[in-house]
């Protein structure tokens, strides 16, 4: 019993070290700005105070960058499933020449850095006249997100029995109806991990918002929020926090409603040990 | 020729198959395959990044590359850095495995809370820890002034090696929840029987984990190992936001190399150089990684 004891105090004190940065984000977001310049600081706000956040939503630009994120986050994860869906379908059951250095091509852009796309990437934004949009941001953000979304279905639906879409196709099914009433609803659960990993993806990229986007109407959380922080004369850490807490709550909804999804997403991508 | 049903079929099927990875195609092209080749195409060229304008100089930007200083600082860099954040991910990814494989007290709370760091956008994790990291008014000076470790506040992130190391630790935070769940799925298939017959072979727990655990996870850290170097070799964010390379340039990546030559310097083609330099050293990580990826799928 003792063991057990202690044991279970070091598993949860080394998890709450790990947690400790985000506890310390939440708890900063809370503070009065006196508070902050306290010595020795409070473990917990004195006088928690919601007034940061009421200022991130009336005095900045935070809404705009939030729903600029929500439509960007959306439409890469769309566009993406949408065609990575096909694809791994016909990656995984169907035969033609090519189909497995195609597959290895996938992983290949899976690895690519980013770095290497950007340059080319940003002149063709500018000769094409998208630079400054979220439409650009949506193409670039296909790069890593298009890749992983098709490698991460193609292991999913690997995982179907093949008997399944046979016995359809017996029953004189078509190769499309098949999936439609066979295939696709075993998907669906790899197809919504797979959603769920490019929308956060997609939220979290800071790169090619950086690169590609230098206006406050189309900016992103990720340079929106870094912005606040360059651009303040004096750096106010309570706002930063609150913003930071208000940019992860697709996250913890994600992690309080979808966990399993997460988790399975996690053991089917690239480490299928 | 064969003019049965079957082939009939097989062909349409062939066909179908065609049109339903055209559009991942058509994409691939259009946003990865063209700008590849045009970075490499860039490199061979001077070229003012406002105007876009200037003039194609061959080989004589990877010649300039090779000669200067600031390439093999930032190389080193950049290989200080992966070794140093990979070795720390490896090891404290394990052992939370081993922790949480366990039975303990709340154990998916405590799952939830180890893997929150993968997936907090990065510039959450550099907001955070630079507010800890903060010189005066930081948690972390205060509790080690006031533990007594040091007297003086320390400077995280503005001096050295202080700057490497606050990133090479920021960095293992960030991405060992990475490692916890990959092998964490792979202990829970070792079989029981493996731990049963060591037992009775008299191995301690010790003895155990270096006899049975570690063999069966042999396997899945290869993978982990290669892809997260190939990830660390390559990451952005973190550094530039949390450093941005300094102070000075020691701590400056090939990443950021590149996007300073781009963006900073104005120098495109130089910047492709240096690009496509790094690429050339990370295709060797790839290769091994895809190699290893087709023999387990061939099996």
């Amino acid at each position: 019993m003792m063991r057990r004891l202690l044991f279970n105090l070091m598993v949860w004190s080394a998890v709450l070290i790990v947690a400790f940065p985000l506890f310390w984000m939440v708890v900063t977001s809370l503070k009065p700005q006196l508070e902050l310049w306290a010595r020795p600081p409070a473990f917990l706000p004195i006088e928690p105070t919601v007034e940061h956040y009421v200022t991130l939503l009336q005095d900045t630009n935070f809404l705009v960058y939030f729903r600029n994120s929500i439509f960007l986050s959306t439409a890469t994860t769309l566009v993406v499933i949408g065609v990575a869906t096909l694809g791994a379908y016909s990656l995984v059951r169907f035969t033609y020449r090519g189909r497995e250095s195609l597959a290895m091509l996938v992983l290949f852009t899976y690895l690519l850095p980013s770095v290497v796309l950007i340059l080319p990437l940003y002149l063709m934004m500018v000769k094409l006249g998208l630079a400054n949009t979220l439409f650009s941001l949506v193409l670039a953000y296909t790069t890593f997100a298009l890749p992983y979304a098709l490698w991460l279905l193609r292991s999913f639906m690997a995982g179907i029995p093949e008997d399944l879409e046979s016995a359809a196709l017996v029953d004189g099914a078509s190769r499309m109806g098949a999936f439609r009433d066979v295939i696709f609803p075993q998907l669906l659960p790899g197809i919504i991990s797979t959603a769920l990993f490019t929308f956060i993806l997609s939220w979290n990229e800071y790169l090619f918002a950086l690169v590609l986007v230098n206006s406050d109407a189309s900016r992103p959380l990720t340079t929106g929020v870094m912005n606040m922080l360059i651009s303040s004369f004096n750096i106010e850490w309570s706002l930063l926090m609150a913003a930071s807490v208000m940019m992860s709550v697709p996250l913890i909804i994600a992690f309080a409603f979808l966990q399993k999804y997460l988790t399975r997403g996690f053991g089917a991508g690239a480490v299928k040990g | 020729m064969s003019r049965s049903p079957q082939a009939l079929l097989e062909r349409r099927y062939a066909r179908l198959g065609l049109l339903l990875i055209a559009p991942t195609i058509v994409v691939f092209c259009a946003v990865i395959v063209y700008p590849l080749l045009a970075a490499i195409y860039l490199s061979l060229f001077q070229l003012y990044t406002p105007t876009l304008e200037g003039s194609f100089v061959g080989i004589s930007n990877y010649r300039d590359l090779l000669a200067r200083g600031e390439f093999w600082i930032s190389l080193r860099n950049t290989l200080v850095w992966t070794v140093g954040t990979l070795s720390l991910q490896i090891v404290l990814g394990i052992g939370m495995a081993l922790m949480l494989h366990q039975a303990v007290w709340f154990r998916s709370l405590a799952r939830s809370l180890i893997l929150f760091p993968y997936f907090v956008s990065t510039v959450v994790a550099v907001l955070v820890w630079r507010w800890l990291f903060n010189d005066l008014y930081g948690i972390l000076n205060h509790m080690l002034i006031g533990s007594g470790v040091v007297d003086m506040p320390v400077d995280y992130l503005g001096s050295m090696p202080n700057a490497m190391i606050s990133m090479i630790l920021v960095g293992a935070w960030k991405y060992f929840p990475f490692v916890v769940i990959a092998v964490l799925a792979r202990l829970q298939t070792i079989p029981d029987a493996l731990y049963e017959a060591a037992r009775i072979d008299g191995a301690g727990p010790i003895a155990r984990f270096f006899d049975v655990t570690l063999p069966q996870l042999r396997d899945v850290l290869v993978v982990i190992i290669l892809l997260r170097a190939i990830w660390d070799f390559k990451e952005f964010d973190l550094i530039f936001l949390l450093t941005g390379g300094g102070p000075v340039i020691s701590t400056q990546t090939l990443p950021l190399l590149v996007y300073k030559e781009a963006f900073a310097l104005n120098q495109m083609g130089m910047a492709a150089a240096y690009a496509v330099v790094m690429m050339a050293i990370m295709l060797v990580f790839m290769i091994v990684y895809i190699r290893q990826t087709r023999e387990k799928e061939a099996s």
